[in-house]
């Protein structure tokens, strides 16, 4: 059997272009396929700004995303779908589909780097009114407001005069099926509460949580720099209800720190919705047969200390589509899946036929 | 659709004539919150000194270690979240309970500095005329006598007569000294305060100090009327004791009190009085080798730090080194002590309204700490506070405890042991 020498890596985010480039760099011939048009992911089409610098996605991303794209070495095909899958590790035969053509290419190994979906509001079981109420947004659409420099209510167009964040939708909740943590929206919400700040100085912001999960250096970076310099309120108790008064919304909670209900009209209310695996996530585990692990991401072995070594041999995983990660996590994985992915290459090379 | 109903804000709602708190009101009213009027927030830490108290994120930790809350329904946690509820600080009780005993910011792991705030707060307060009567009587005293007691300043020096033994006054004192004692204004006016007074003159004259008192020329070293939101009054007494000091020529300053003792550390120099200062227990610990104890004081004897010696200025061994050189003196420590010791409650102008913080308290934190005291089966609650003698002595005879638990300061039982007091 004739070994591919020739690495597929499946999406075009931030995990799947390190790991293109990572690959590309040790020498390896990558095969990029991406189902949009453009690279990227996730960050390039929906988020006007990154954690933790709001440094602009855009400018941040060109840089790796015009590496990938005018590497030598790199094979990157856009608007193309991975549809089947063959053979093992040292031989894929994989069938690509790119507006209605198929063809079947070969790699010695896979990294799966199809992500994350955000949670779709529509399910939570709370009563939120996404898709009742305007003025109730998610952290995405605000991204998508601050991508073109504003932050408005969409039923008038004015800016808010309160905002109220909730916390944790979708996330963390038996009932919903997801017991994890997303990691990231705590962090996004403080960075996008700077932003509207920025933008709506005089709005009063409030932040509903939990717990606020702040991982390693957010803590000041983003959320006491959103409390101490941009005055951001953080409220511990989380949102039960919106409801509809006026041209306003009631959230109604618990101020928990009080222990006394809130009932308190606000401008617009934005969910912080966690993760989920994405189709296309689901989609590469079914055709390469990869186990799901209890939450519903693409099970690794030899946790914790490989985080990118899916159970079918060949193929690694890099990003969200393991669960949720945050932008450095998910770099950091697609630099250790190219590693893999490559060594594994030169193993099966240097075996006797 | 009907209307829903108007949710209303019940903080204490009357009920036939009878107040009840929020935790009970909500039987008869609702209580949601119905608004975050983030304006009292804004104008609070806008305040400068203030600004620390939105830095607050609930962990709570004040809480715990807060002397106020033990008795009552007062912390830097709460304090801030009221705050952020729209209930502004400046008419609040909340504003007069705290003692500045630092305990809080201690733990604080944003650094919520109360003994920024308060001050700073307190001086709006103030110049709006929102403070206690009591406070404001203990401003006004201090103002025109120099003293909080409103005791006459020509008095100031009376005590020197049951001394017993030569206490130069700098002023009919032509030659330099080599120790400038501050007395301060309960040291020299009250009378437990002029008994520890007595024993500490006797101590320095028995080990050959050649010191000097300002007399009526000492002024209130101001720094609690500084905690209480009295900057300009605190300006007026340091330029004045500023000024008297730099009149004379000596090598050290003593103090009694350490309240004076912070001011003259930490805030003195900015009026230009800079001048090598220590407690008198750090004064004495270096030479009890040369001290020739005659008495034995077989006693357990427990010792509550001062707040402003400990835990503002970090002196938690001299006191102690004092103590255990005592013979037969057993030292014992109470639950809290050194960095987490409980406050007396005269701190931060607690020491003069007594009758205000009464009314929002089950006790006062002197009691607390006499429970504690006995508690750990103290004979003798050493002190080395002026504030502390007259409110534990109070708080032994509210609780109950006469007979059972005595205050003294370390200078009355290092006298006594040398045979210098009965």
């Amino acid at each position: 059997m004739a070994m591919a020498d020739r690495v597929l890596v499946v999406g075009g985010g931030p995990a799947g272009l390190e790991a293109a480039r990572g690959i590309a760099d040790l020498g390896t011939p990558v095969l990029l396929v991406e189902a949009k048009d453009t690279l990227g992911g996730t960050p390039w089409e929906s988020y006007a700004t990154l954690t933790p610098h709001l440094a602009p996605t855009r400018e941040l991303m060109a840089e790796v995303k015009g590496a990938v794209e005018s590497h030598p070495l790199i094979d990157v095909r856009t608007a193309t779908r991975v549809v089947a899958s063959e053979g093992g590790a040292g031989n894929f035969q994989v069938t690509l589909e790119h507006g209605g053509a198929r063809v079947v290419e070969a790699a010695g190994a896979v990294v799966v780097a199809t992500g994350f979906q955000h949670f779709d509001p529509g399910r939570e079981t709370q009563m939120y009114g996404y898709y009742e109420y305007d003025d109730v947004i998610t952290l995405v659409d605000a991204e998508r407001m601050m991508q073109a420099g504003q932050f408005v209510r969409p039923s008038n167009g004015a800016p808010p005069r309160s905002v109220a964040f909730i916390q944790c939708v979708g996330s963390r909740d038996r009932r919903i099926g997801n017991q994890y943590c997303s990691k990231v929206c705590c962090g996004i919400a403080s960075k996008q509460s700077i932003e509207v700040k920025h933008l709506v100085p005089d709005a009063k912001v409030f932040i509903f949580y939990i717990d606020m999960r702040m991982y390693g250096f957010w803590e000041d970076q983003l959320y006491w720099k959103a409390q101490e310099e941009h005055k951001v309120n953080y409220i511990r108790g989380i949102v039960t209800e919106v409801i509809k008064k006026g041209d306003q919304l009631l959230i109604k909670g618990e101020d928990t720190t009080m222990g006394r209900p809130v009932e308190v009209p606000m401008d617009l209310v934005v969910l912080s919705v966690g993760m989920e695996p994405s189709a296309g996530t689901l989609e590469m585990a079914r055709i390469f047969q990869i186990p799901r692990e209890p939450h519903g991401f693409l099970a690794t072995v030899g946790e914790p200390l490989d985080t990118v070594t899916t159970p079918v041999p060949g193929v690694f995983v890099a990003g969200a589509a393991a669960g949720p990660k945050d932008l450095e996590d998910t770099v950091s994985m697609g630099g250790a899946a190219a590693m893999r992915a490559v060594s594994l290459l030169r193993r099966l090379a240097a075996q006797p036929a | 659709m009907a209307e829903k109903a108007q949710a209303v804000e019940g903080e204490t709602v009357m009920v036939d004539g009878v107040a009840l708190a929020p935790q009970w009101s909500r039987m008869f009213e609702p209580r949601a919150i119905t608004e975050y009027d983030l304006s009292v927030l804004d104008d609070i830490t806008a305040i400068g000194g203030a600004e620390s108290l939105g830095w607050c994120y609930q962990c709570g930790k004040c809480t715990a270690v807060c002397p106020v809350d033990t008795v009552g329904d007062y912390s830097p946690r709460k304090v801030f979240r009221r705050t952020q509820l729209g209930a502004s600080l400046l008419d609040s009780p909340d504003l007069w309970l705290c003692t500045t005993c630092s305990n809080c910011l201690r733990v604080c792991p944003k650094e919520v500095n109360m003994i920024q705030i308060m001050p700073a707060v307190r001086e709006k307060a103030v110049a709006e005329g929102q403070a206690p009567q009591e406070l404001l009587s203990a401003f006004e005293n201090t103002a025109r006598y120099g003293n909080p007691l409103g005791e006459p300043a020509r008095k100031r020096a009376d005590w020197v007569k049951q001394a017993g033994v030569p206490v130069p006054i700098m002023s009919q004192h032509p030659d330099p000294v080599e120790v400038l004692w501050f007395v301060e204004c309960y040291p020299a006016y009250h009378p437990r305060g002029q008994e520890a007074s007595v024993a500490l003159a006797r101590i320095l004259s028995t080990l050959g100090v050649d010191f000097g008192i300002l007399g009526r020329e000492e002024k209130c070293s101001g720094d609690s009327q500084r905690m209480a939101g009295e900057a300009g009054l605190f300006e007026m007494l340091a330029e004045h004791n500023v000024k008297v000091l730099s009149q004379y020529d000596f090598r050290e300053i003593l103090v009694t009190d350490p309240h004076a003792y912070n001011a003259l550390l930490h805030e003195y120099p900015k009026f230009g009085g800079e001048w090598p200062t220590r407690h008198y227990t750090q004064f004495l610990a270096p030479r009890i080798g040369e001290m020739a104890f005659t008495r034995e004081l077989p006693w357990r004897v427990t010792f509550h730090d001062p707040c402003y010696l400990g835990r503002h200025n970090g002196e938690y061994e001299a006191p102690r080194q004092l103590l255990q050189a005592i013979p037969g003196l057993q030292l014992v420590e109470m639950g809290r002590c050194r960095e987490n010791a409980y406050c007396c409650g005269g701190g931060g102008g607690g020491m003069w309204m007594d009758s205000f913080t009464a009314q929002f308290t089950s006790m006062r934190l002197s009691e607390k700490r006499v429970l504690e005291a006995i508690e750990y089966g103290a004979e003798v609650l050493a002190v080395t506070c002026p504030y502390e003698v007259s409110r534990f002595e109070d708080a032994v005879k509210s609780t109950g405890n006469t007979g059972r638990l005595q205050v003294m300061d370390i200078a009355e039982l290092l006298a006594k042991s040398l045979a210098l007091v009965d």
